[in-house]
């Protein structure tokens, strides 16, 4: 039934000799594993020194509370955004080194420091990781984050399956940290070429790490995308029309729906090309009947979408910081709802443009090259809509207007080079040149841009104090020194016949223009240096630039302004009704800016639970035994994940009720700590962090009669 | 929050529940399956007419199905149940045609016919 | 409805919080969410199916569909897995009407059906297996086991899901938790009728043209 395998295997400890095989002595993979050493036992430790393991149960890890999750979210995004960093780093300076012929060699490569087998594996995991475990736990972190108290919502739907999601991410992004230690990664490209992921060419586990770690990654996706799409349905406060819904609660919609219906079929080209690998079927072999091109077809259909899922959201956060800096409301806000959701729809249409060159007929390029090319029609929508929104404004820049307007640009010079490839003709000579790759950089780096433009502004809302703006702009203007130096060079790299992936570099003639990258990088790792002192000094000076309005750039626009700042964990004492589009303007406007509420009511909130947790270090764990294929600790694993979701259902102590005295007292207390009748250096009973240490420190004062 | 002290059972979508509909959809699904599976061995249609035949009846079971059973309609409980359906449905469709188009045009194109 | 609405607005009467606090309606949230993975559990189907018109001719030089496919054999786990579907519907008839045996009897009597669907599903495959016709023979055989078996799959993540709602449908009867579990399950059980009408129709039946 099963395949048979090169190298050792045992009942009990599956193929984990191969262990003996891994060159721990090579000083890459050691001072990798030092540094995960160094920074977990330095974060253990800080927990255990200063007493914070309940707190840290109690508040974070059984959490359900989606400002929480949110920030959870962004922060396994950024740690796996710095290690995709470091795999970049690897690359640049790699084919800096190993130009020519006579280029000299280290560490057992012929040219350069990365033999090619371990160069594959660099730019596999920066590769995936950038996409799976970086841009999309940030993105979906925000929108934890923000849309909830956009809509005027305590919580999410489901804020037990939001956890799950959360903690199924991290098991994701363990489980691809634990692949540079233990065994090795995927060295078959971020798609997973076939057949060069099949068995017979990866005889090693490097293309199952890749394989489990992206489908618990998706799984997580996916319920975070019902959550979130049935959050925006139903959770809506009363008033909140769909012609009112903040513009990025409909980007939130919009690229939830297609991570709803793309990633079950990236599930499938996994399932599939797994199925080949543990036993034997022929879904994507060369031989008996298999069609390698299959795979790359199902993982296009799911790849193309999830790029609008990346980019859609930042459309959005774009929507929200030009408008507030402008001082004018977004110009064109239905066509804005439309452009997302013909984005959305159009997504879905294109995904053959990734392999023109397969050799399908004229007619399928030609339908591929024409839908691809209308996807400029909404986008360039977009784009006037911006332009329009800050034509007569009165326009402020601070950094997030900054990091807005560099994401425009790189929009408009990604969206160009886009339509370039989107024609077959020009796609067949530049398919698979770095030409190809200096764009979508350069439209992820969009993405990230729009995304720090995001973190500042929506900072002061979650933390309670403004990020340090001078720091905040040599982290801005460093970091695009470094994408013009990256990015400019590897377009013209492209044009001039570089293909990617080259662990070496034949022409000596490029060498001009790859240290010109390679400054570009030292540029972008000093820009992360800036944005490590930007935090620090804002939390540092973090009293000094405190935020007690809740409005602090006091002309925002969007609900999540109409609450307190930091807002309490139940978002707001009383739910809101809305009466306009920028239902904060508009009260702004009429003078109703009063937060406190004539009467206080019962709030019903969810309570803390590990369950999440528990089902998450099972999915790790049966992940890890199936990597390795040690059979009864992956079947025992799951059977304790069924189990443990069976346990859960006979639960039923899973919310509680907060009395209205106890929401007024909260209430109150939040006041007089914003008029500085608290000192501001009292520890917070409620706000503080991500908004309130309450919850768990009461016991439940009544559950629901009908439970 | 939630309807503490209403009775679940009250609840639209329980109450939407209907013997008539839940047979009606099991015994044209059924019968749909047999006049399929008789038109398969009796041979009685070519080939093109035949696959047209029983793929048509086979979407019209599903259309029953997804009203009968899931009552997709456009009241207020059931809406977005529809809405999503609707919005699904394309995708489904286009990716099984692109794929199977793409496919047969790149067979052409590459392989020997008969492959 | 605009940003630009400057109407007079008299801040002594105007509602700005919802005293009323109206909610949401926790069992309707339950199922939409459930509905929506049940969208997503379709484009895996899709998928699948998008495979299966790929590799329908890629015999490879084994067996061909007609000797594999056996419609006349498939329509009795039809029968079952219909059958089972609509005693479920039954049970909702029965939820309907707050009888707590009628919903436990109709339960059982569907989980039944679908163990008779996974015995008959269990002896075709396993005729399969003993001639031979195994997933590593071709990409069509991979491609026939995988979809039909992705089937049987939800089929028995259905049962075991049916099997903790008899009990939990006996010992805690029709509270809120309980009463949104049998919606869920009656969508993914109904829904699995609706895949396996396609399955018959595209993978059997065309199979044996």
């Amino acid at each position: 039934m099963l395949v048979d395998l090169q190298g050792p295997w045992n009942p009990i400890f599956g193929r984990l000799g191969l262990l003996l095989e891994v060159h721990y002595n090579n000083p890459i993979i050691f001072f990798a594993f030092m540094m995960v050493v160094i920074g977990g036992t330095a974060a253990l430790s800080w927990v255990t020194f200063t007493g914070r393991w309940g707190w840290l149960w109690r508040e974070w890890l059984t959490t359900v509370d989606h400002k929480k999750l949110g920030i959870m979210y962004i922060l396994v995004g950024l740690v796996m955004m710095l290690r995709g960093f470091v795999d970049a780093l690897m690359m640049r300076t790699q084919q800096a080194m190993a130009v020519g012929p006579d280029s000299p060699g280290v560490l057992g490569a012929a040219h350069g420091y990365l033999p090619p087998y371990h160069f594959d594996q660099v730019f596999t995991a920066h590769g995936m990781i950038m996409i799976l475990l970086a841009a999309t736990p940030i993105l979906v972190g925000f929108m934890n984050l923000i849309m909830p108290i956009q809509i005027g919502a305590r919580d999410m739907a489901y804020p037990y399956l939001n956890a799950l999601g959360l903690w199924l991410t991290v098991a994701a992004a363990s489980l691809v940290m634990i692949a540079l230690f233990v065994g090795d990664f995927s060295h078959a490209g971020w798609v997973g070429l076939t057949p060069l992921t099949e068995l017979p060419y990866s005889p090693g586990v490097g293309v199952d790490y890749y394989l489990w770690s992206i489908q618990i990654g998706s799984i997580g996706t996916t319920i975070g995308a019902v959550n979130l799409i049935a959050t925006i349905i139903k959770m809506r406060a009363p008033g909140m029309t769909w012609g009112r819904l903040p513009i990025f609660t409909w980007t939130t919609l919009a690229s939830n729906i297609i991570a709803l219906t793309s990633f079950p079929v990236l599930g499938v080209a996994l399932a599939l090309l797994t199925l080949d690998r543990y036993i034997g079927t022929h879904f994507f072999t060369a031989d008996l009947g298999g069609n390698l091109m299959m795979y790359t077809n199902l993982f296009w259909i799911w790849g193309h979408p999830e790029v609008y899922f990346v980019v859609i959201p930042a459309f959005g956060f774009l929507s929200e910081i030009i408008p507030t800096f402008s001082e004018k409301p977004l110009f064109g806000y239905v066509t804005m709802v439309l452009a997302s959701m013909a984005i959305a729809g159009v997504s879905w249409t294109v995904w053959l443009h990734h392999f023109f060159t397969m050799g399908a007929s004229p007619g399928v390029n030609s339908y591929f090259s024409i839908a691809t090319m209308l996807v400029g029609i909404p986008t360039g929508v977009k784009v006037f809509n911006w332009a329009f929104t800050m034509w007569r404004g009165k326009l402020r820049f601070p950094t997030p207007m900054l990091w807005a307007i560099g994401s425009l640009f790189l929009l408009i010079t990604g969206g160009m080079t886009g339509m370039m490839l989107a024609v077959p003709a020009i796609n067949y000579l530049v398919h698979n040149s770095v030409f190809v790759i200096a764009h979508f950089h350069n439209m992820f780096l969009l993405i990230v841009y729009a995304a720090f433009g995001a973190t500042v502004y929506w900072w002061p809302k979650v933390f309670g104090f403004k990020l340090d703006e001078y720091w905040g702009k040599v982290f801005f203007w460093l970091f695009t020194a470094g994408t013009l130096f990256v990015f400019v060079p590897m377009y013209t790299l492209g044009f001039m016949g570089m293909t990617r992936r080259l662990d070496y570099i034949p022409h000596t003639s490029w060498e001009p223009l790859l240290l010109l990258e390679v400054i570009g990088t030292g540029f972008y790792l000093l820009s992360i240096l800036a944005f490590v002192i930007q935090l620090g000094v804002s939390i540092y000076n973090r009293e000094k630039n405190r935020v007690v309005a809740s409005d602090a750039w006091g002309t925002s626009r969007s609900v999540e302004w109409m609450t307190h700042t930091p807002p309490p964990f139940y978002n707001f004492a009383v739910t809101p009704v809305i009466h306009a589009r920028d239902e904060w303007a508009w009260r702004r406007e009429h003078g109703l800016t009063n937060l406190m509420p004539e009467k206080f009511l019962d709030i019903h909130m969810p309570k803390n639970t590990a369950v999440p947790l528990i089902i998450s270090f099972f999915t790790l764990v049966c992940g890890f035994a199936l990597v390795w294929r040690i059979w009864w600790l992956a079947a025992a694993t799951f059977a304790a994940i069924i189990i443990a979701m069976i346990i859960r259902s006979f639960d039923k102590d899973t919310d509680y009720i907060i009395p209205a005295a106890e929401v007024e007292r909260m209430e109150k207390e939040i006041v007089a700590r914003a008029e500085g009748r608290i000192p501001a250096g009292e520890p917070a009973p409620v706000g503080g962090g991500a908004g309130g240490a309450y919850a768990s420190k009461r016991t439940p004062t009544q559950r629901r009669d009908n439970d | 929050m939630s309807h503490a002290n209403s009775n679940p059972i009250d609840h639209p979508e329980v109450q939407l529940a209907s013997p008539g509909a839940y047979l009606v959809a099991y015994a044209a699904a059924l019968g749909a399956m047999f006049l399929e599976l008789w038109l398969v061995v009796a041979h009685v249609l070519s080939p093109i007419s035949l696959t047209t035949a029983i793929t048509v009846i086979a979407l019209l079971v599903i259309t029953v199905q997804m009203y009968l059973l899931f009552k997709l309609d456009l009241s207020k409980t059931q809406i977005w149940f529809t809405v999503s359906f609707i919005m699904t449905a394309p995708l489904i469709f286009m990716s099984i045609g692109l794929t199977i188009w793409m496919f047969i045009t790149l067979m052409q194109r590459t392989m020997l016919p008969g492959m | 409805m605009s940003s630009h609405d400057n109407a007079p607005v008299d801040p002594n009467t105007v509602e700005l919080w919802d005293y009323e606090d109206h909610g949401h309606d926790f069992i309707g949230t339950r199922t939409l969410g459930f509905w929506l993975y049940m969208m997503s559990d379709a484009m895996i189907f899709a998928a699948l199916f998008a495979a299966h018109g790929v590799y329908v001719r890629n015999f490879a030089g084994s067996f061909t569909s007609q000797e594999v496919v056996h419609p006349m054999n498939a329509i009795w786990p039809t029968v079952f897995i219909l059958s089972s579907v609509m005693t479920y519907g039954l049970g909702m008839v029965a939820l309907k009407k707050g009888n707590k045996s009628g919903v436990v009897n109709a339960l059982i009597l569907s989980f039944l059906l679908g163990v008779g669907f996974l015995l008959m599903e269990w002896r075709e495959f396993s005729e399969l297996a003993a001639m031979g016709a195994i997933p590593q023979m071709s990409g069509f055989l991979s491609d026939f086991w995988t979809i039909v078996i992705a089937h049987a799959a939800h089929v028995l993540f259905g049962l075991i899901w049916m099997a903790v709602m008899i009990v939990q449908v006996a010992v805690n009867g029709f509270d809120q938790n309980n009463v949104y579990r049998l919606l869920n399950l009656k969508i993914f059980w109904h829904f699995q009728a609706v895949i396996w009408v396609s399955i018959f129709t595209f993978v059997y039946l065309f199979g044996a043209i």
